[in-house]
């Protein structure tokens, strides 16, 4: 039996109809459909959001027709979500608060999927030594608190964007490597992986082409957890103070609104960040657990 | 040596391990970047260089760096902390009324979460396709996915400030002095207090475990040993607590997880709250630089994981048979 003759349109195809499969499966919960399209408006308002935005964020001060700052005012035709207590607009500060937000959560979601998809993998595959470093080093990024450390190591750098995106991203793998690596186990004694390896595929053949594609779909599923890890995370440290003092996140609005003692009166300037996160975080949490009901075999019995 | 033994033993020497890596870290942190506490005190140009150096000796800064980490290691291993430098006092005086406070919100809660939750993920996975299982997974994976302090934020505005039913911050009234222990935490008004943020945490924690128990459900429901007693003429809320009982290992063992994680986990809560625990220490601790006490409550923090991950791990290999003690290898 030779692996040569699978050619790689062939593999593509496959992967491809699988996907396909597994999509329609999703979008038939009605939960994860929900969660689709909150994700779907999330994506156009990160990536059009700032160009929408009727004023700049930060720059512009919003007044009334005698000129007179707004400060603090509720939902008006002015200010169609109000404004905050230095006069900004909302509506404005929301929409490009979505970028930001997005760029945290895809990359910090991507890199989390990638590192501890490979780690895993590499971890499962290779066992022995490699597997027993490799473990260690998730066990140490396990017992180094995530909250306490990431603010230790931003409170000496100016935190930008992209190094948040870094360390949520350098403390998250250890999720998606655990489960990859107890997968990658149990598949590495099963007759196909075992008759690659005879018909002559090397290890890293073996490794990406005939393990990796079975855990692939864990794979997908964490970079997904990983998103909305990012996102709380990220939301988290801003609140705290300690997000990327240059733009304007939705997690960086909780922080003003809450530090200028505001909550009490200020609903208009509290909800629509909020909800906002709690609307993303909670739709890759819907959809990522109707995903995971096709992917797990073990709780899909007949209802 | 029974392969139990060793393989305690083993777990134990890793734990140790990684107490000392985890503590190392927080030395490179925290003496390697730059801006050290002391050098804002030294530009502030107030001091003379005599002055200068007798503080430096005092915290021996004074020394090579492989000395001050000996020195910090045995300090630190041993518990002791040192010096608040703002606040003039030993660091362990004002971090453990910091920390009682914390584990007296967060311990009960967990308790209470995990009993409940259970209870209900049990039920809800036995019955599953009903409304009540769509509705509970709807409401805990908003509850557990969406940020804590948001959830809390959403919580003041309507409890407190709307409903106007509780405080929103603080943990007794400013006029309240109290007086021992007894009247701490046992007085109303501290009750009162208490009931939001503790609200807040069972519901955060909720959706893990009833996650957990309700997929363990599931995955039993299909299984032999159930169709026996079925077949025994056991009662439907019979077999239900055998499948249950059958799926409480991983809850236990998240348990122990989550008690670790349970100081970092609530910064934020406590930041919301103004609830004077070690994670809202650790914030003000930060922005203050007062690194004798950030250093302190980071420890802290990493030690409860620390121990917690390995009575997690001993939990699981004593309770599972089917878990091979003498490790995963080829």
């Amino acid at each position: 039996m030779s692996t040569e003759t699978i050619t790689w349109r062939d593999r593509a195809a496959t992967v491809g109809e699988k996907v396909q499969n597994q999509l329609a499966f999703v979008l038939s919960d009605r939960m994860a459909l929900v969660g689709v399209l909150v994700m779907v408006s999330f994506v156009f308002l990160g990536v059009f959001g700032p160009m929408l935005a009727p004023h700049d964020p930060i720059e512009d001060d919003i007044r009334d027709d005698e000129g007179d700052l707004l400060r603090l005012e509720g939902p008006s035709s002015v200010a169609p979500l109000g404004t905050t207590v230095y006069g900004k607009d909302i509506l404005s500060q929301f929409l490009a608060g979505a970028r930001p937000t997005l760029i945290v959560g895809l990359f910090g979601g991507l890199g989390t999927g990638v590192l501890g998809f490979l780690v895993g993998l590499v971890s499962g595959y290779y066992g022995g030594w490699v597997d027993e470093v490799l473990m260690r080093l998730t066990d140490l990024t396990f017992s180094l608190p995530f909250m306490p450390m990431a603010l230790l190591l931003l409170t000496f750098v100016t935190p930008s964007i992209w190094l948040i995106t870094v360390i949520i991203a350098g403390f998250l793998w250890k999720m998606p490597a655990r489960v990859v690596r107890a997968e990658v186990l149990t598949l590495r004694e099963r007759t196909f992986v075992k008759s690659a390896r005879a018909s002559g595929a090397g290890h890293l053949r073996t490794m990406f082409f005939h393990v990796a594609p079975n855990v692939l779909p864990i794979g997908f599923l964490y970079t997904a957890y990983g998103v909305a890890w990012a996102i709380a995370a990220a939301a988290s440290l801003a609140f705290l103070g300690f997000g990327d003092p240059t733009t304007t996140s939705w997690g960086r609005m909780l922080r003003m609104v809450f530090d200028s003692g505001n909550i009490r009166v200020a609903w208009w300037w509290v909800f629509p960040p909020a909800i906002g996160i709690a609307a993303v975080t909670t739709s890759v949490f819907l959809i990522g657990r109707a995903y995971e009901e096709i992917i797990n075999p073990e709780i899909q019995t007949e209802q | 040596m029974s392969d139990f033994q060793r393989f305690l033993a083993k777990r134990i020497g890793i734990a140790i391990g990684l107490t000392l890596i985890a503590v190392t870290i927080i030395f490179v942190v925290l003496r390697m970047l730059p801006g050290s506490p002391f050098e804002s005190l030294i530009t502030a140009g107030n001091l003379t260089q005599g002055q200068v150096d007798e503080i430096m000796a005092l915290y021996g800064l004074d020394k090579p760096i492989w000395q001050q980490y000996l020195i910090y290691l045995r300090n630190i291993l041993t518990f002791q902390f040192g010096y608040s430098i703002l606040q003039s006092q030993p660091v362990w005086d004002i971090l453990a009324p910091k920390l009682a406070n914390t584990l007296i919100l967060l311990v009960p809660a967990l308790v209470t979460t995990a009993v409940v939750s259970t209870l209900l993920g049990m039920y809800v996975g036995w019955n599953r396709g009903s409304k009540a299982e769509t509705a509970s997974i709807i409401g805990t994976t908003f509850l557990r996915s969406t940020p804590v302090f948001i959830t809390a934020i959403f919580f003041v505005i309507i409890f407190s400030y709307t409903l106007d039913l509780v405080p929103a911050f603080g943990m007794r009234s400013i006029t309240a002095t109290p007086d021992g222990l007894l009247d701490t935490y046992m007085s109303m008004d501290f009750l009162h207090h208490y009931i939001l943020p503790f609200t807040v945490t069972v519901l955060f924690y909720s959706g893990d475990f009833l996650l957990l128990a309700r997929n363990g459900v599931v995955e039993k429901k299909g299984s032999e040993f159930l169709k026996l007693h079925r077949a025994k003429g056991l009662s439907e809320n019979e077999q239900l607590m055998r499948a249950g009982r059958n799926s409480m290992l991983p809850v236990i063992t998240y348990f122990a997880l989550r008690l670790g994680m349970i100081f970092q986990g609530l910064i934020l809560l406590e930041v919301v709250f103004a609830w004077p625990g070690i994670g809202r220490a650790l914030v003000l601790a930060i922005q203050q630089q007062d690194y004798p006490l950030v250093q302190a409550s980071v420890f802290i923090m990493a030690l409860a994981v620390i121990i917690m991950n390995l009575v997690a791990d001993v939990l699981y290999a004593y309770f599972d048979p089917t878990v091979s003690v003498s490790g995963g290898g080829a």
